[in-house]
Formats: structure tokens, C-alpha cells, sequence
């Protein structure tokens, strides 16, 4: 059902500055226009798509991870079948088709995630990628040298702990479930939840208590 | 000497391994085209009128140096336009005309 | 549809799978990677090409080949990814991390060889 969109569907940017669209924004503009006037996509899709989108950000990987530190038996779910557990317990739809793994760090295996040819990224779930994910020097490098890039980001794991590399080449996404922090023996799960960042759940960086400064 | 096949048989974005210089921890909010630009593609591929491994392949047929300079979403659309041309869906010169016609509204409504 | 009377030997159901309905390697497969050169499009990076590993897991459920699916390719005949553990130190010489440190990739069927 079209939703009453404004100006025939052209008008979506929020223009909060006068700058004239550069080539780009009016190929993209004129691109969805034309699919629109075809009736090949319809004109309240993409608005709709932005919607979802926007809904999808790292707070959701993060309660999921809250869940699995709470629920053994969501837990367990989660690691046999990412994609399923997620849609049945949070209502988290996969909307790109992908399937999910989740990848849990123990003490003895530390887990990073990367795309080596693109930018393959676990959106449903932790939304869009940051840029430094679709650089070059990420991709490049997680692969060989994956302690190094680790360091770059603070992150020292001992030699004696197995990395694992995850290249996302097909329809499959990873999420890191990563180790639960010493001291949170008493958070709640919204507690746990909020300690967990995107970065934590790419692999890059632990989850960490912030530390509080005195003042 | 470059034989030109490794050009051939090695995609630009074929990247893990190669030599890489330190991680830039950058990241940008989205502007508001780049945002609808990746709905496009998340709808297009619903649609399987473009679907996400055409993309992918697409953008790899820009070529290294337009992979290098284009940016992230800025090749994304390109390869959009290239691909519906391919498909006959648009033709250049629609496409082109319409471009005009988004052009010549900003111009137009800037002088009012 | 057959029944069977208590004590007669059930019919056998012969149900020939098509080809990529049956997973071609399970769990615990030695695999090499294959080396070729396909022109264009391809999702197997250069740097696991000819490369030996494990399989780890075979990927549940099948999917059109992307390299074909790269080329608008979207339905019809499906086949299995794999979920392949090729050591780093098989991957790059003088791999200076840990011998235990490890790369995971999907790999569709077609680019699988038993080693």
C-alpha cells in the first residue's frame, strides 16, 4: 500500500543545508525516481527500508549478547543457530538472508571477524559497518596479521590463546559473543548488555567496565 | 615486468594478505543520499532486480582505479545505473535526462 | 502410498538426490582449496587458493553458488558452503603469531578438493 510520500517521492532528504546534490546524490536520486515511475519498486520502500535500517544498530547485538549471559538455554540456542535464535527470541528479522554464526571467545580462543573482499558485515543485527571495517588496511591485514591489528586497537591477547580469523566470503555473518568481564558476577542483564560495544562484538576490543574517574 | 594478466585474474577489492599500512579508526554518519542509496540496494535485492552478488560483481567491473577514488557508496550507484543499463531497464540517456531534470530543481527552487 | 503387514519387510525407498542436495563433504574433511582463475567475478580469495584445511562444519542450508548468483543467477540448482580452518601458518610464511592461530571461511563446493 504506497504511503502518501511527499513530493512524488523526491523530496526525502531531511535538506538541512542549501548545498547543491553533488553527481552522486542526484544519480542516486534519479536512479530511484525512474524505478519508482516504472513501478518496479514502490515509492514507499525505501522509506521503509531506511526505517528498518535505522532500527537495526549495535544496541541489539548487545542485548542479545545481555540475553545469552542470563538465559544457558538461549545461550545454547544461539551458538547452535544464530539467525534462528535471534528471530524467535528478540523478533530480529534477517532481511538480507544471511545465516548467523556466533562466535563465542573463551579463555582460550579469542575470535575476529572480517571481510577481506567487501564489507559482509552482520547488519540485521549490529546495523551498518564502520569505515575503518571497509578500509583497506583492515581487510588486508586481520587475515595475516591479526595480533598486530589487534594491538593497533589496545587489544593484547596472550600466546598461549588461539585466534581465530572469520573472512566472510558467502551468505553466512558472524557475531563475537564475548567474554563477560571479571566483576559483573552481580550485573543485571540490561547491566550487561549495555557494557557491550560494536567493537566488542566485531572482535577487535574486550568488553570492559568503563572505569569511572574520581573526581 | 607487470604481465597484464595478473590484472585479470586478481579482482581490486581481492585485498587479504597484501600490504597495508596502519588502521585508520575512522567512521562518518551516513548522509542522508548514502542512506538511501543503501536502502536502494537492500530493495533492489528484495526485488532481485539487483541482487547483493551482482553488486558485488559490479563493483569490481568499475576497475581499480575508480574502486580507489569512488567512495563506498558512490561506487554503489554507479554500479547500479551500469547494471540497469545491462539489463535494459534504463537506458543511459533516460537516466541522464532525469539527472537533469534533479539538477536543474535545485537550481531552480534556489532562485526563488 | 504402501502398507505393510506385521512381519513383511518394509519397501525400500529409492529417492535419487539431485546433485548438491547431498553434502559432498562433512565435518572433519582434509580439503585443499583448488587453484584456477576464473575471469571476472569470483569469491574465493587469491590467498587460500591451494591451501589445505579442515572442514569444520558444512553450512546448513544449501544456496545457489554466488559466482553464479553474481551474474543474476537467483534460484535453481543449489549446492553447500563450507565452513573451512586453514592454519595461519599454512596461509603465509613465517607466520609470526601463534602456530594455533587459525583462519575460518566459507568455501562453496566447486573450489573443494580432498587432500
Amino acid at each position: 500500500m504506497p504511503t502518501h510520500d511527499d513530493d512524488h517521492g523526491h523530496a526525502m532528504a531531511t535538506a538541512q543545508d542549501d548545498s547543491p546534490p553533488g553527481y552522486y546524490e542526484i544519480m542516486e536520486t534519479a536512479v530511484r525516481e525512474l524505478l519508482v515511475e516504472r513501478t518496479l519498486i514502490g515509492p514507499g520502500e525505501i522509506r521503509r527500508q531506511i526505517e528498518v535500517l535505522d532500527s537495526r544498530t549495535p544496541a541489539l547485538g548487545a542485548k542479545v549478547v545481555g540475553r545469552a549471559r542470563v538465559d544457558p538455554d538461549f545461550r545454547k540456542r544461539l551458538l547452535a543457530n544464530g539467525r534462528t535464535a535471534c528471530e524467535e527470541e528478540f523478533g530480529i528479522s534477517f532481511y538480507d538472508d544471511t545465516e548467523l554464526i556466533v562466535l563465542e571467545n573463551t579463555e582460550k580462543v579469542h575470535n575476529l571477524i572480517v571481510c577481506t573482499l567487501c564489507s559482509c558485515y552482520p547488519r540485521p543485527v549490529l546495523g551498518l559497518p564502520p569505515d575503518w571495517y571497509k578500509a583497506k588496511a583492515y581487510r588486508a591485514r586481520a587475515v595475516k596479521e591479526p595480533r598486530a591489528v589487534l594491538t593497533e586497537f589496545g587489544t593484547i591477547i596472550p600466546d598461549d590463546v588461539e585466534i581465530r580469523v572469520s573472512d566472510s566470503t558467502a551468505a553466512v555473518r558472524f557475531l563475537v559473543l564475548p567474554r563477560r568481564p571479571e566483576g559483573t558476577e552481580n550485573f543485571s542483564e540490561e547491566q550487561l548488555a549495555s557494557l557491550v560495544t560494536r567493537d566488542a562484538m566485531i572482535g577487535v576490543v574486550p568488553v570492559q567496565i568503563p572505569t569511572r574517574s574520581l573526581s | 615486468m607487470t604481465r597484464t594478466e595478473d590484472l585479470v585474474k586478481r579482482l581490486p577489492n581481492d585485498i587479504g594478505g597484501l600490504e597495508a599500512e596502519r588502521i585508520q579508526q575512522t567512521d562518518h554518519e551516513l548522509e542522508p543520499w548514502e542512506k538511501r542509496c543503501h536502502a536502494l540496494a537492500d530493495v533492489l535485492d528484495f526485488h532481485k532486480i539487483i541482487n547483493t552478488e551482482e553488486k558485488r560483481r559490479g563493483v569490481e567491473s568499475l576497475g581499480a582505479e575508480m574502486v580507489g577514488k569512488l567512495t563506498y557508496y558512490e561506487r554503489w550507484i554507479v554500479t547500479f545505473a551500469n547494471i540497469l543499463f545491462q539489463k535494459a531497464i534504463l537506458t543511459p540517456d533516460e537516466l541522464a535526462e532525469k539527472m537533469e531534470e534533479v539538477a536543474a530543481r535545485h537550481s531552480k527552487s534556489s532562485t526563488q | 502410498m504402501s502398507k505393510t503387514s506385521r512381519g513383511a519387510s518394509k519397501p525400500s525407498i529409492h529417492a535419487v538426490k539431485p546433485f548438491g542436495e547431498q553434502p559432498s563433504f562433512k565435518a572433519g574433511d582434509s580439503i585443499k582449496i583448488s587453484i584456477r582463475y576464473p575471469v571476472g567475478h569470483y569469491r574465493v580469495p587469491h590467498y587460500i587458493r591451494g591451501k589445505r584445511g579442515v572442514v569444520e562444519a558444512v553450512i546448513e542450508r544449501a544456496f545457489v553458488n554466488n559466482e553464479e548468483e553474481g551474474f543474476g543467477h537467483n534460484a535453481g540448482s543449489l549446492g553447500y558452503y563450507y565452513r573451512v580452518a586453514i592454519p595461519l601458518t599454512e596461509l603465509w610464511p613465517g607466520y609470526a603469531g601463534s602456530s594455533k592461530d587459525g583462519l575460518r571461511i566459507e568455501v562453496f563446493e566447486t573450489w573443494l578438493e580432498r587432500n
